[in-house]
C-alpha cells in the first residue's frame, strides 16, 4: 500500500517540476527585472496540467488493501486454502479413509482430540483431522465448479437476455418455468436418477444455480444498455459481441465478483443441505457436508460435540472470508470509491 | 443562392413517436428541413422540444414513425441494406452532450478512439492503427501520449475532444453534434467550439448543431431552425434570424440571451412566450411558409401577414 | 465585524481527504458579504465555489474539514461549530440554499403545499389555516399562477422552472437573511433561466435579502450581481463591483473568462479560449495557480503567490501584473471593447 502512495507522490512531484518548466527559482527571484518579465506560454504544458495518475485496477487494489478487515480475511482464507492443498503432502498425515485400530484390535472410535488424533476420531475410528481437510478439498472443488458454471452460463444468458431485445420474451418465459420448479424436488429427482458423487452434486446444483445470476446480470445490463457511451459504440458500427465484452461486462466487474464470491459458500452450503436431507455424498467421500451431518447427529452428547465443532468452524471461516472479501472487493472495484 | 448548393441531408415530414401504441407521445411532428453540404445547421429549442430526438433519428438510434430522411438523395430512415448501413456509419457520426457519460470509463483512450476503426477496417495493422489514433488525438489538440490513459483522468473539455477524435477517425462528412458544449464549463466551451469550426474549415465537414442556447448557435451556425414542442417555428440564415426574428418564440429566446454587459442587461426586456397566444382554429390553421428567401415561419394566414409587414 | 458585513470569511482553508490523499479545496480565502447585497461567486468546476458556500451552512461532505480560518456570522464563528444542533440554528432560518437540480431538494411523495407549510410552521410558527394561507401566499410570491390549485399538486406535476420556483418558495418561507443560490439555473432552459434570475433579483430587492449566486457562467450574472468574486483553484483571484469586473477586469483569468463567452464571438473568427485544464489540487500549488495556462504569466508567477493589489476601494485582484514593477500588457480585444462600452476608457 505504501508503495502506491510513494509512486503517486513521485509522479506528482514530477508534474509540478514540469509545470515550473525550466525556470530556476533562485535566479528568477534574485532579480526583479527577470521576475517581472513575461514567461512565455506553451499550450502543451497547459494541456498537461491537472492530471491524477489514475489507473482503474491500481485504484481498486489500493482501495481494497486499505480495508484492514478484508486484508485479514484474505490472508486467513489464503492460508486455509494453501493448507488444504498441502496438508496431504505434510509428514505424519493419516489417510482420511483409514480406520484406526487400538492394541486390542478394536477400532479407536470416538477418541477425543489428543496428541495422536488432533481433532479426535469419528464413530468408526477414522482420523477427523485428515477427514476435515479432505472434506474441505471436496467442498471447495464443488463450490468453485458450481460458481464457475453459474458465472459462465449465468453471465452469457443474462447478457443475451438483457441486451438482445428479441430474446427477452424467450428468456423471461424460460426463467419463469425453471424458477417455479422447487429446487429440493429437483435435487431429490437427480439423486435418484444418477449415482451419488461429486459430479452429480455439481450437476444438480448448477442446473438451476445460474438462473439467479442470469436475472441479476440482465437487470444490470438493462440499466446501462442505453447509456451514451453504448449509443456511441453503436453509431461507430461496433458489433454486439464487442459491445458486450468491451462496454458492458467491464462495468459489471464489481457486482459479478461480489456474486461469485457469494456463490462459492452458497454451493458449499447447498452441499451441506443436500447431505442433510440424505441424498448427498456417501461417507466414503468426505466432505464438509457429510462431516457436519455426522457431527449434528451426535450433538446431544457433550463429549462428542468436537465432531461437529471442527467442521463447522472450517465452514464458517470459508463462508465469512468469501463474504467479506467479495463485499470489500465489490466496493473497491466501484470507481465511485476511487480518488478521481 | 441556396438552391444551387448540394443538399447533403433532407429531412421530410419527420415524425417520431414514443410510448405504447395505445398511448403514443409525438416527440417530433412533421419536421422538414435540408442541410447543405459544408454548412452548419443549428437546431435550437428547449429541453423536451424534440431536437435531440431528431439528431438521434438521423443516426438511426430512434426509429422513425413517419416521413423520410435522405442522405445524398438516398433514404436512410427505416430498413436499409447492409451496404447502405456501412456507408452511413462511415459518413455520419455523432458528438454527444455529456462527456462524462459518452466515453467508456473502463477502456483506454486508445481503444475508445479507434473503436470505429475495428469495425470498418477489420485487418488494419496495429502500427497503422496506433498512428491513426495519435493523429486523431493531435488533430483535436490532445497529446498522443494520452492514448494510454483512462477517461477518468481528463477534464470535461478534454473528454469532449476525445469524443470528437473518436468521430473524426471515421473521416465522416456529416456530424450530428448534440449539445456538445452545454455540459461543459463556460471557460472550456470556447475550446470545443473553436475546434469544431477549425475542423469544418479544414475538412469541409457538415454539422447539425443541436443546442438550447441561441448565442452559441449564432456563433457557429450558418442557418438556424427554432423548434418548439416537436414542431419547427422558424428557420432562417443566422443573421437574418437575429436581425428579423418573426415568431414570438424566437423573440422570447433572443430576449433571454444573457449578455456580459451590465448596462445593456439593466435595460433588457424579457419576452415570455405563451403558445396559447396564437389562437389557432381549424379554420385558421398554422402554415409553414417562406416569407423571404430562405426564411420560413410557422403561423396562421393572419399571423403570416403581420410577419410580412414586419419584414418591410 | 465591520458594519454592514453580514457574513465574513477570514483566511479560510478547507481540505478534503479522499482515500488518504489531501485536496486543498479552499486555500486561504478572505471575503466579506455585505448586508442586502447580491454577490456572485464565479468559477469553473473544481474551483471551490460550491465548497465555499456550503461551508457557511455546515454542509461540507463528511471527508471535508475546515483546516483553518473563520466564518463570521452574527458574531459567531461558524467555522468552530461542532454539532448538528449548532448548525440547525443557522441553516434555513438564517442562511438558506437553492440547489442546481430542483428535483433533489423536493420530496416527490409530498404535495408542494405540504412542503412549504412545513417550513412555514417551523420558521414562522404559524398553525392550521394560517399556515396554509402563508404557504399559498409563498407560492404566489414566487410567481406561480393559480397557487390554490398548485398547492395541492406533487412536484412531478410541475415543469423544471416551476419546481425551481417552489424550491425558492420553500427557502423563502424560512425567512432567511441570506439566500445562497448554487447554479440555480444551470439545469433550466434559457428562457426559464432569465425568469428565475429576475425572480430572485426581485425578491432580494423587496425583502432586503442578501443573495449569493454561485455559477460557472460569468455571462448570466451581469444583471443580478452587485459584486462579483472570481474564483480559481480554491482562491479568489479578483473581486469587485459588477461594473468594475465587467468593464475593467484586471486578472488574466477574468479576461479569459469574459473573452471566451460565445455571446461576444464573431462568426468565422476563433473565440478566445483558455488552454489546458485547472491544476490538480491534490498537489500543492506553487505561485499563481493560473500561471501554466496564462499567456501573460510572469516568471515570478511560478514561484511566488501574488498578494491582492487594490484597483479601487472596492476592487482588488491577485495578480503580479498589478505590481508597479510588472510590464504593461495588452488585454485581449474583447476586454478593450468592454472597457470602452463601460466608459472606463482605454487601458492604462
Amino acid at each position: 500500500m505504501g508503495l502506491f502512495h510513494k509512486t503517486a507522490d513521485a509522479l506528482g512531484d514530477k508534474l509540478n517540476e514540469k509545470l515550473a518548466w525550466d525556470l530556476d527559482e533562485a535566479a528568477v527571484m534574485a532579480d526583479d527585472a527577470v521576475a517581472f518579465s513575461l514567461a512565455g506560454f506553451r499550450p502543451e504544458d497547459a494541456e498537461r496540467g491537472g492530471y491524477s495518475n489514475y489507473s482503474y485496477w491500481r485504484a481498486t487494489l489500493r482501495a481494497f488493501f486499505r480495508n484492514k478487515t478484508a486484508v485479514f480475511f484474505l490472508a486467513l482464507m489464503g492460508v486455509t486454502l494453501l493448507f488444504t492443498f498441502i496438508q496431504p503432502l505434510l509428514p505424519n498425515q493419516k489417510d482420511p479413509l483409514l480406520v484406526h485400530y487400538g492394541e486390542w484390535g478394536l477400532p479407536l472410535n470416538n477418541v477425543p482430540p489428543n496428541d495422536e488424533f488432533w481433532f479426535g476420531t469419528n464413530s468408526i475410528g477414522q482420523d477427523l483431522w485428515s477427514r476435515i481437510w479432505a472434506g474441505t478439498r471436496t467442498s471447495l472443488f464443488i463450490g468453485f465448479s458450481v460458481a464457475v458454471v453459474e458465472a459462465v452460463v449465468g453471465i452469457l444468458a443474462g447478457v443475451l437476455w438483457g441486451y438482445v431485445r428479441k430474446l427477452d420474451f424467450f428468456f423471461t418465459e424460460l426463467y419463469n418455468v425453471l424458477d417455479n420448479i422447487p429446487q429440493t424436488l429437483l435435487l431429490i429427482l437427480i439423486s435418484y436418477i444418477m449415482k451419488p458423487g461429486v459430479d452429480t452434486i455439481i450437476f444438480a446444483l448448477s442446473l438451476t444455480g445460474w438462473l439467479g445470476m442470469a436475472r441479476f446480470i440482465r437487470n444490470q445490463i438493462i440499466i446501462i444498455r442505453d447509456r451514451d457511451y453504448n449509443l456511441a459504440s453503436r453509431c461507430l458500427g461496433v458489433p454486439t459481441g464487442r459491445i458486450i465484452f468491451r462496454n458492458l461486462l467491464p462495468y459489471l466487474v464489481s457486482v459479478i465478483t461480489m456474486r461469485m464470491a457469494l456463490a462459492i459458500p452458497n454451493a458449499i452450503g447447498s452441499e451441506v443441505f443436500v447431505t442433510y436431507i440424505g441424498i448427498g455424498l456417501p461417507v466414503s467421500i468426505p466432505s464438509l457436508g457429510n462431516l457436519i451431518q455426522t457431527g449434528r447427529s451426535l450433538m446431544q452428547m457433550a463429549v462428542l460435540r468436537y465432531q461437529l465443532i471442527f467442521p463447522v468452524a472450517v465452514l464458517a471461516v470459508i463462508t465469512i472470508s468469501f463474504y467479506i472479501i467479495g463485499n470489500s472487493f465489490a466496493d473497491a472495484a466501484d470507481p465511485k470509491n476511487h480518488v478521481n | 443562392m441556396p438552391e444551387t448548393r448540394e443538399k447533403l441531408l433532407q429531412v421530410q415530414d419527420l415524425t417520431v413517436t414514443f410510448g405504447s401504441r395505445r398511448h403514443p407521445f409525438t416527440a417530433v411532428d412533421r419536421v422538414s428541413f435540408d442541410i447543405y453540404k459544408g454548412e452548419t445547421f443549428g437546431l435550437v429549442g428547449e429541453s423536451g422540444s424534440g431536437k435531440t430526438t431528431i439528431g438521434r433519428a438521423i443516426i438511426r438510434v430512434n426509429p422513425v414513425a413517419g416521413g423520410t430522411i435522405r442522405y445524398k438523395g438516398e433514404v436512410i430512415s427505416g430498413r436499409v441494406s447492409r451496404a447502405t448501413d456501412r456507408r452511413i456509419i462511415r459518413n455520419i457520426q455523432m458528438v454527444f452532450q455529456d462527456p462524462m457519460a459518452s466515453l467508456n470509463e473502463r477502456a483506454k483512450v486508445d481503444y475508445i478512439v479507434s473503436e470505429g476503426l475495428y469495425s470498418i477496417h477489420k485487418h488494419m495493422p496495429e502500427a497503422e492503427r496506433k498512428e491513426r489514433v495519435a493523429k486523431a488525438l493531435s488533430d483535436v489538440g490532445l497529446l498522443p501520449e494520452f492514448a494510454s490513459r483512462f477517461p477518468h483522468e481528463f477534464s470535461g473539455g478534454q473528454r469532449q475532444r476525445i469524443g470528437i477524435a473518436r468521430a473524426l477517425i471515421m473521416e465522416p462528412e456529416f456530424i450530428v453534434a448534440d449539445e456538445p458544449i452545454s455540459a461543459l464549463d463556460v471557460s472550456i466551451r470556447a475550446q470545443v467550439l473553436n475546434l469544431m469550426s477549425q475542423l469544418q474549415k479544414e475538412r469541409g465537414l457538415t454539422y447539425l448543431f443541436i443546442a438550447h442556447d441561441l448565442s452559441v448557435v449564432r456563433f457557429i451556425s450558418d442557418r438556424i431552425g427554432v423548434i418548439y414542442r416537436g414542431q419547427l417555428m422558424e428557420l432562417a440564415e443566422s443573421e437574418q434570424l437575429f436581425a428579423h426574428p418573426l415568431h414570438p418564440y424566437t423573440r422570447a429566446l433572443l430576449s433571454a440571451i444573457p449578455m456580459p454587459d451590465p448596462i445593456r442587461e439593466r435595460e433588457k426586456k424579457l419576452i415570455v412566450y405563451d403558445p396559447s397566444q396564437h389562437g389557432y382554429t381549424p379554420a385558421d390553421p398554422p402554415l409553414w411558409e417562406e416569407l423571404e428567401p430562405g426564411h420560413f415561419v410557422r403561423g396562421s394566414q393572419r399571423e403570416l401577414d403581420e410577419y410580412r409587414k414586419m419584414l418591410l | 465585524m465591520k458594519e454592514n458585513v453580514i457574513l465574513s470569511f477570514e483566511d479560510l482553508d478547507i481540505r478534503f481527504t479522499l482515500r488518504g490523499q489531501v485536496l486543498n479545496a479552499i486555500r486561504g480565502i478572505s471575503l466579506d458579504v455585505y448586508k442586502g447585497e447580491s454577490l456572485a461567486i464565479v468559477g469553473e468546476s473544481g474551483s471551490g465555489k460550491s465548497v465555499l458556500a456550503k461551508s457557511s451552512m455546515g454542509l461540507l461532505d463528511a471527508n471535508g474539514t475546515i483546516a483553518g480560518g473563520h466564518i463570521w456570522y452574527d458574531d459567531k464563528d461558524l467555522a468552530a461549530f461542532k454539532t448538528e444542533k449548532q448548525w440547525l440554528s443557522v441553516r434555513g432560518s438564517q442562511i438558506a440554499m437553492v440547489m442546481q437540480d430542483p428535483m433533489t431538494s423536493l420530496n416527490p411523495l409530498k404535495t408542494v403545499g405540504a412542503q412549504i407549510e412545513e417550513a412555514v410552521r417551523l420558521h414562522q410558527g404559524l398553525r392550521g389555516a394560517e399556515a396554509k394561507q402563508a404557504a399559498v401566499q409563498a407560492l404566489a410570491d414566487v410567481g406561480i399562477s393559480d397557487p390554490e390549485t398548485r398547492y395541492k399538486q406533487y412536484p412531478h406535476e410541475f415543469s423544471g422552472g416551476m419546481r425551481q420556483r417552489v424550491v425558492i418558495a420553500i427557502a423563502m418561507a424560512c425567512r432567511p437573511k441570506i439566500l445562497i443560490c448554487d447554479e440555480p439555473t444551470t439545469a433550466l432552459d434559457v428562457t426559464i433561466q432569465a425568469q428565475i434570475l429576475e425572480l430572485i433579483r426581485d425578491l432580494q430587492k423587496k425583502l432586503e435579502l442578501t443573495t449569493i449566486y454561485i455559477t460557472h457562467d460569468l455571462g448570466v450574472v451581469a444583471n443580478v450581481a452587485d459584486r462579483i468574486a472570481v474564483m480559481y483553484a480554491g482562491d479568489i483571484v479578483e473581486v469587485g463591483g459588477c461594473d468594475e469586473v465587467f468593464y475593467d477586469p484586471r486578472h488574466p483569468y477574468t479576461w479569459a473568462l469574459l473573452s471566451s463567452l460565445p455571446q461576444l464571438g464573431v462568426k468565422g473568427q476563433d473565440l478566445y479560449s483558455i488552454k489546458g485544464t485547472p491544476p490538480n489540487l491534490f498537489y500543492e500549488v506553487k505561485g499563481d495557480a493560473f500561471a501554466p495556462r496564462n499567456p501573460w504569466a510572469l516568471k515570478i508567477d511560478f514561484f511566488k503567490r501574488p498578494p491582492y493589489f487594490d484597483v479601487t476601494d472596492t476592487h482588488r485582484a491577485r495578480t503580479w501584473l498589478l505590481d508597479p514593477r510588472a510590464p504593461k500588457v495588452e488585454p485581449p480585444e474583447h476586454i478593450r471593447q468592454l472597457r470602452e462600452r463601460g466608459g472606463v476608457g482605454p487601458y492604462a
